[in-house]
């Protein structure tokens, strides 16, 4: 098992009409052992940009951990929220700075822009980034849900639409990884505020 | 020339088929027509070696993941198992048949290799049935797990992966027999195989009687499995249960696991709201009181009755009537 699978778990997110929402599974393994089963992946950055992350769970803590403190700092210097294109650009540049001991993790963004148009990227473990007007994902059953994304997709999804298809793909690959599952949450993010709900996945 | 009818029929062991066993030495019977070998010098490295330079995603990865039981009791033998098949860290299939019917009366179960189990429980299907035929009773469960194991034992060091237990009810009674790939063959009363066997056994040992009644052996292979399930990755999907009886064996129950999580879920949650009744505070500050007496799980799920439970189990509160 390589080191990005040794915790297991997945993030996706996926863009509508002016909305956004990202979702993640709750499980928090060692290699076939579930240790825990409420581990959160996906983080709220600012009201309207979270980030998912996934891959070893120790730096995914730690990246949480250093990006709230660059984001305070950001807050302090520049006397307003970060844009989500300027927060990715860190992100990648934080990640790149460790291009020969990296840290073990592949992070997924998602947030809405100024004008209310959202904004998606994912990126590796070393920081290349890929925006998309879609869908991104990351985890474990990237693969899976690549696929499963890839079919329930429509573009222009209103809220509700789009917590469905997205809480429909992440759970049909769930069912087909080992390492991620245990539970499901997800955050539904529009000009009006983020709302967050949790679904009843398989717990095997 | 006329010469004497050669007798020599008589001496020649006559051969029934190309694969039949009685005529080959015990080498040639792992190298018969049935299962060809690599043309190579060591063909037990062939398959290693094949694989040694691939990267992790393109090597050869078995079906391992599964957690199956079996137990024997008063009222038989129980054996119950989940039914996933994973490769790796993908799940190939949730609705594998890990109980094998070897016949009516003999039961075999899969752990390891799919292909190599399901293979060569079939083959000793074949092989209790040629005994059958040749000796006109039933073969032993123990003559028959000792022909398994020496099956695979000829094929050891190749990369065989099985852990089976093979069991029925003979002329003496109920048998259980784990065998595995190594060739170590073990008669006993309670096994457990595969990635989730120390959580199955876990909840197997703290609940296991000889006097267990059959309902009650039953709900407690189901939970074990249920709770192996339930923590190791590897395991999940559907828990068959099969019970092994004097005529022969029958199917109990094929449950989602996802069932048997919200039963245990509303047991729990009958048991936490008892004990914060009997302790005559809320459900959250009763959490914090009971801490240091939780009442016994096993008997809660066995019997059902929570009040029982709480009774049996939590001091009264200071102010009873």
């Amino acid at each position: 098992m390589s080191i990005l699978e040794y915790n297991g778990g997945c993030v996706v997110a996926m863009a509508g009409k002016n909305c956004v929402a990202i979702a993640s599974d709750k499980r928090l393994g060692v290699q076939l052992s579930t240790i825990a089963m409420d581990c959160n992946r996906v983080f709220p950055m600012t009201d309207s940009l979270y980030l998912g992350l996934t891959g070893l769970h120790t730096d995914v803590t730690t990246l949480h951990n250093l990006f709230n403190f660059k984001l305070n700092l950001y807050a302090m210097r520049e006397g307003r929220t970060i844009k989500p294109t300027t927060f990715a650009s860190l992100v990648s540049s934080t990640l790149y700075e460790k291009r020969f001991g990296p840290y073990f993790a592949e992070p997924v963004i998602a947030g809405l822009q100024a004008d209310g148009t959202p904004f998606l990227c994912a990126m590796d473990l070393l920081g290349a980034m890929a925006v998309a007007d879609d869908f991104v994902v990351s985890g474990t059953c990237a693969e899976s849900l690549f696929g499963t994304c890839e079919t329930f997709f429509r573009k222009d999804m209103n809220p509700d639409e789009l917590f469905e298809t997205l809480g429909q793909s992440l759970m049909a690959a769930l069912d087909r990884d080992c390492i991620s599952g245990w539970g499901v949450d997800v955050h539904i993010i529009t000009k009006e505020g983020v709302t967050t709900k949790s679904l009843k996945a398989r717990m095997d | 020339m006329a010469s004497a009818p050669s007798l020599d029929f008589l001496s020649t062991s006559f051969s029934l088929s190309r694969t039949d066993d009685a005529r080959l030495t015990p080498l040639q019977q792992g190298t018969s027509s049935a299962i060809a070998l690599p043309m190579v010098d060591q063909p037990a490295n062939f398959l290693r070696d094949a694989f040694a330079g691939a990267s992790e995603k393109d090597r050869l990865h078995f079906a391992h993941g599964t957690t199956t039981l079996a137990f024997v009791f008063q009222g038989g033998i129980i054996a119950a198992v989940d039914s996933r098949a994973s490769m790796g860290q993908y799940v190939g299939s949730g609705t594998v048949k890990k109980i094998i019917e070897i016949n009516p009366y003999l039961l075999g179960t899969m752990a390891g290799g799919a292909a190599d189990c399901s293979f060569w429980e079939r083959d000793l299907g074949r092989r209790c049935r040629l005994y059958q035929l040749r000796n006109k009773q039933r073969i032993s469960v123990a003559a028959a797990s000792k022909l398994l194991a020496n099956t695979v034992y000829g094929y050891k060091g190749m990369g065989l992966s099985m852990g089976t237990m093979i069991m029925g009810w003979d002329v003496s009674g109920p048998h259980l027999h784990y065998v595995d790939s190594e060739g170590t063959r073990l008669k006993g009363h309670k096994f457990s195989v595969g990635s989730g066997s120390t959580y199955a056994y876990g909840v197997l040992d703290a609940g296991y009687s000889w006097d267990m009644g059959v309902e009650e052996a039953i709900t407690l292979a189901r939970r074990s499995i249920y709770h192996a399930t339930h923590r190791d990755a590897a395991s999940g999907g559907v828990i068959n249960v099969y019970h092994v009886k004097e005529g022969g064996w029958v199917k109990i129950s094929s449950d989602d696991m996802m069932i048997i999580h919200e039963q245990v879920k509303a047991e729990k949650k009958l048991v936490d709201d008892a004990t914060a009744a009997a302790l005559g505070t809320t459900a959250e500050a009763g959490e914090g009181a009971a801490a240091g007496s939780p009442p016994d799980p096993t008997s809660a799920q066995d019997t059902g009755d929570a009040s029982a439970a709480s009774r049996g189990n939590v001091p009264p509160p200071a102010s009873a009537t």
